[in-house]
C-alpha cells in the first residue's frame, strides 16, 4: 500500500516540483517498476489533455456590457471623485443656454448622472462612459426641446472632404449564427452589413455609397 | 506554463493601475477588467459550467476586488490576489448550491454538454475521425471535471489550467502544501477512473 | 444583377471576417421566426450648420411622427439648418443587440434592458464611429422624449445623432 508521501512524489514529479536529485531517483524507480511507469505516463497524457480542453482564458459573452455593468455597480458604491485640476466642469453648468435640470460630466471615464426631480415622461441618461481620455461627455435635459441631450466634446472632427455615406434603412435581418445584420433600404436593396471581426468588434460594410 | 503574463513594454503595469484604482480611478479599473476578465471568466466557467452563472460570478469577483482594493498591499501579484477573490466567490456559490462530488450531479446538464460537443464538429463538414474523437474527449473531460467536488475541481483547474505552482495554489485556497498535493493526487486519480473508458476506446 | 453582385461582394467580405465559418449567403441563412422586440426606435444622423451653401443636398425627410425634430434640435444646438443625412427605423430586440445605422460613419448599438417603469425602454447604448466607440450610456428612452447626441464637428457645422422611441399606439 502506498504511503501519502509516495503519492506526493508522483504528483511532484508530474508537476516538475522535484529537485534534480529527487527526479533522477524517481526516474530510476520508474525504470524498475513498470506499473509505476505506466501510471505516470497515463497521468502525463491526461494532464496534457486537460490543458488542451480547458482553456485558461475564454472570451466573455457581451464583453462590453460586462465592463459597463461593473462600472455602474462600482460607481454606485463609491462616489467618483474627479481630480482637483478638472474642477472647471462646474463652470460649464453656468452656460445660460443649458437647462437647469440634471447635468453631469464624464471626462475620459465614467460618471453616474444624478437625475433629480425628473418628470416621469422624460428620457433619462443614468450613466455615461467615454473610453477616450481626451473626450468629454456632458448630459442634461432640455426643457425647451423636451429632450435629453448628450454632448461629446473633444471628439476629432470628421474630415471636410469626407462624404457621409448615408442610408434610409427600411428593415434589417439578423443572422444570429453568423452574428451579422443585413440592412435594406426603402427599395429593398442591401446597403450594408454589420459583421463582427475576430475581436468581436463591429465592422460596417457598405455596398453602394450614396450622398 | 507561466501563470502570469507580464505587461508588454509600453503597457501600464498592474501595480500602477492598482495604485490609480486606490486613488479612485475607475478608468484604471476598467483596464484591469479588460486585462483579466477572460481568465476570471474561464475560471468561474470551468468551476460551474454554466455560462450565465459564470458571467454573474465573474462580475461579482471584480466588484469584490474593487471593494477590497484599498486593502490590497501589493505584496503579491495582482492576479494572484484577484484569483483568490474569484476562487472564494465561486467556492461560496458552489457550497450554497451543494454541488457535491459523485451523488448530486445533474445528468441532464451533462448530456446537453456532450451533445453540444458532438454537434459542433458535425455541423460544418464531414469530420475526420480524430477531430470527432477530440471533441468527444473534450466533452468527457468537462463532464468528469464537473463531477469532482469543489475542492478537487479547484486544485485541478489552478494547476492544469492556470499552471500555478503548489505554493501559489496553497496561498489562494488557502491550505497547506500537503493538502494541495493530496487533493491533486486524489483529483487526478478520480479523473483517470472516470476517463478510463474514453481513453481505452478512443486511443 | 447588381443586387447579386453586391450580395457576392458582401458575402465574401463577411466570409473573410468570419474565416472559420462556411460562407453562406445572408439571405439564405435567415431565420423565419422573428425574435421578440420591445419597441421601435427611429435614429437619424443630422447635419447642423449655418452654412446654407454647405448643405449636402440630402433629400431625406423625417417621418410624420418625428417631423418636429429639427425644430427641437434648434432649441439645443446653435445652428440655423438641420439636414437629415440618413435615417433608420429599427425594432429593438429583447434578447439580441440591435443596430441603428443611418450612416456608415456614425451608428448606434442598442441593447434592450427591458421595459421601464411607467413606460419607455431601458437601454444600453453605444455610439460608434468607424471602429471606435465614442460613448457608452445606460439610459431610459420614453415616447415623446428624444435623445440628442452632439457628435463630431464636420465642415461648417456639427453632426448630431437623434434617437426617438416610436409611439406604441
Amino acid at each position: 500500500m502506498k504511503t501519502p508521501s509516495e503519492d506526493h512524489d508522483l504528483i511532484r514529479f508530474l508537476d516538475g516540483e522535484m529537485s534534480n536529485t529527487e527526479r533522477a531517483s524517481f526516474e530510476a524507480r520508474m525504470a524498475a517498476d513498470s506499473m509505476l511507469n505506466s501510471e505516470v505516463n497515463m497521468m502525463q497524457r491526461m494532464s496534457a489533455d486537460l490543458r488542451t480542453h480547458l482553456p485558461a482564458e475564454m472570451p466573455v459573452p457581451y464583453a462590453d456590457f460586462f465592463n459597463s455593468q461593473i462600472q455602474v455597480r462600482i460607481a454606485q458604491e463609491v462616489p467618483v471623485t474627479l481630480p482637483a485640476a478638472r474642477s472647471l466642469w462646474f463652470d460649464w453648468l453656468r452656460i445660460p443656454t443649458l437647462a437647469t435640470a440634471a447635468a453631469a460630466v464624464a471626462i475620459g471615464g465614467f460618471m453616474i448622472v444624478q437625475n433629480q426631480n425628473q418628470p416621469a415622461g422624460n428620457s433619462i441618461v443614468h450613466s455615461i462612459y467615454v473610453p477616450n481620455p481626451s473626450v468629454q461627455a456632458r448630459s442634461f435635459h432640455s426643457d425647451e426641446a423636451q429632450a435629453m441631450v448628450l454632448i461629446l466634446d473633444g471628439v476629432e472632427a470628421m474630415p471636410s472632404d469626407r462624404q457621409m455615406v448615408s442610408f434610409h434603412i427600411q428593415r434589417t435581418e439578423t443572422d444570429q449564427e453568423m452574428a451579422t445584420t443585413t440592412l435594406f433600404d426603402v427599395s429593398g436593396q442591401v446597403v450594408a452589413v454589420v459583421a463582427k471581426d475576430s475581436r468581436n468588434q463591429p465592422r460596417l460594410l457598405s455596398a453602394t455609397p450614396r450622398g | 506554463m507561466p501563470a502570469f503574463t507580464a505587461p508588454e513594454s509600453g503597457e501600464v503595469s498592474d501595480s500602477d493601475l492598482v495604485k490609480r484604482c486606490q486613488a479612485g480611478d475607475t478608468h484604471a479599473f476598467d483596464a484591469l477588467v479588460n486585462r483579466y476578465r477572460g481568465k476570471v471568466y474561464a475560471m468561474t466557467y470551468h468551476m460551474i459550467q454554466n455560462e450565465t452563472e459564470a458571467w454573474d460570478l465573474a462580475q461579482e469577483a471584480f466588484i469584490k476586488a474593487w471593494r477590497a482594493m484599498p486593502n490590497f498591499k501589493l505584496d503579491s501579484a495582482f492576479y494572484t490576489w484577484l484569483y483568490r477573490i474569484t476562487h472564494n466567490v465561486t467556492y461560496d456559490w458552489l457550497r450554497k448550491k451543494k454541488i457535491q462530488g459523485d451523488g448530486e450531479f445533474d445528468d441532464s446538464h451533462t448530456d446537453h454538454r456532450v451533445a453540444a460537443g458532438a454537434e459542433a464538429v458535425a455541423r460544418h463538414e464531414p469530420a475526420p475521425d480524430t477531430a470527432l474523437k477530440n471533441a468527444e474527449l473534450g466533452a468527457r473531460i468537462r463532464e468528469a471535471i464537473a463531477k469532482l467536488s469543489p475542492e478537487h475541481k479547484q486544485v485541478i483547474l489552478l494547476r492544469e489550467v492556470e499552471g500555478l505552482a503548489y505554493e501559489e495554489i496553497a496561498e489562494i485556497i488557502p491550505c497547506t502544501l500537503g493538502t494541495v498535493m493530496s487533493r491533486l493526487f486524489y483529483a487526478r486519480k478520480k479523473l483517470q477512473e472516470m476517463l478510463k473508458d474514453t481513453y481505452e476506446n478512443a486511443f | 444583377m447588381k443586387l447579386a453582385f453586391i450580395l457576392i461582394c458582401l458575402t465574401a467580405a463577411v466570409g473573410f471576417l468570419k474565416a472559420q465559418q462556411p460562407v453562406v449567403s445572408p439571405v439564405e441563412s435567415l431565420s423565419a421566426v422573428k425574435p421578440a422586440t420591445d419597441g421601435k426606435v427611429w435614429g437619424a444622423l443630422v447635419y447642423a450648420t449655418n452654412d446654407i451653401k454647405g448643405l449636402s443636398g440630402s433629400t431625406e425627410v423625417a417621418p410624420a411622427d418625428f417631423a418636429d425634430i429639427p425644430r427641437r434640435l434648434g432649441k439645443v444646438f446653435p445652428y440655423q439648418r438641420f439636414e437629415i443625412l440618413g435615417q433608420h427605423l429599427q425594432d429593438v430586440f429583447r434578447e439580441y443587440e440591435s443596430w441603428v445605422v443611418p450612416t456608415k460613419d456614425l451608428f448606434l448599438k442598442v441593447d434592450s434592458k427591458g421595459p421601464a417603469d411607467g413606460g419607455g425602454m431601458n437601454l444600453h447604448l453605444q455610439f460608434w464611429r468607424d471602429q471606435q466607440v465614442l460613448v457608452k450610456t445606460d439610459a431610459v428612452l420614453k415616447e415623446g422624449s428624444p435623445l440628442f447626441i452632439g457628435g463630431p464637428k464636420w465642415r461648417e457645422g456639427r453632426l448630431l445623432f437623434v434617437l426617438v422611441l416610436q409611439n406604441s399606439r
